[in-house]
């Protein structure tokens, strides 16, 4: 039998009852080790679907649990037998229960930044490249000079956001996007569910500070940017 | 560039298609990924282009968004 897994979680004790996951299919709790468990459903190949439905369906089931715990979202499409579940909770026990303990309260809050690349953009070459060779360097030459960019809008925006809210946030992650034209940044912040009107509040006001950067502020979700333990694992290591 | 604009979204803004997308966003991308036996195989290569068109429709959606917000104002 396979399971799909929509969540992890510490705590859970009961269900809505008129919760249903994806396929329409029942949800359940297995427990796991201690009062770890996972929210599962019976995994059906013929029923299932990749499908919008079903994404929001894994949503609503692990939202569902957020009033009475933080929980680690799994990421849409797991499906596991609860052999392959229980050893890999049993493998990954501290870090699991480490992950919980530093989401626990916590809710996600997204930032999406756009900002325009300044008109002196080094991306601005002659229209006359010359040959391929001169045309596949200066491709080059604009890919590493977008990259640097990159990186230095990353620190710049991370250390604003810091001094902004710095107080608020339990954890930050920011990627970058650039593009010939725009930097698309997006910020991931963990921080209590206490705290969300005030993020808001304070996130509101920081808006205002940087009318050349547009926004896009969204939250709280259940903290999906913060559960996966492999990318810990590499951010640590160097290894994925 | 656009008139893409600050938005503030929340669990009050959940009918909206911008909030769908951010669902989706979460939930496709985001997420602990246990190795199982399946873990839809099928859906990982689908998926990241289900996931690309997520973000890129979203920007365009919250661009729609505040056209017509904007247009009411």
């Amino acid at each position: 039998m396979r399971l799909y897994v929509y969540c992890l979680a510490e705590g859970v004790d009961r269900l809505h009852q008129t919760l249903r996951g994806v396929s329409d299919a029942e949800v359940r709790i297995v427990e796991l080790e201690e009062d770890l468990s996972a929210l599962v459903s019976v995994y059906r190949s013929d029923d299932f679907q990749i499908s919008r439905k079903n994404a929001l369906a894994h949503h609503e089931v692990v939202r569902s649990i957020t009033e009475q715990t933080t929980p680690l979202p799994t990421r849409f499409g797991t499906v596991v037998t609860i052999e392959q579940l229980r050893n890999y909770v049993s493998t990954h026990h501290h870090a699991i229960k480490a992950k919980l303990a530093h989401v626990r309260g916590g809710v996600e809050m997204n930032v999406r930044m756009i900002q325009s690349i300044a008109a002196a953009d080094t991306s601005r070459e002659p229209e006359d490249a010359g040959g391929p060779g001169t045309a596949f360097l200066l491709e080059k030459r604009r890919e590493i000079l977008r990259d640097e960019a990159g990186a230095a809008q990353k620190g710049q925006l991370s250390a604003w956001l810091r001094e902004k809210l710095g107080d608020f946030i339990k954890e930050e992650k920011i990627s970058i996007t650039p593009s010939e034209t725009v930097i698309l940044a997006r910020a991931d912040h963990l921080i209590s569910r206490a705290d969300v009107q005030e993020y808001r509040t304070k996130m509101a006001k920081a808006v205002e500070e940087r009318p050349e950067i547009r926004f896009m502020v969204s939250g709280p979700w259940p903290p999906y940017s913060f559960a996966n333990i492999e990318l810990e694992f590499s951010s640590q290591f160097g290894v994925s | 560039m656009s008139d893409f604009d600050q938005i503030i979204v929340g669990e009050e803004w959940e009918n909206t298609d911008l909030s769908l997308l951010e669902t989706l966003d979460h939930v496709l991308n985001r997420g602990l990924v246990i190795a199982g036996e399946i873990t839809i195989a099928v859906a990982d290569i689908d998926l990241i282009f289900v996931g690309l068109n997520v973000m890129v429709t979203s920007v365009e959606t919250a661009n729609e968004v505040l056209r017509k917000r904007q247009a009411t104002e």
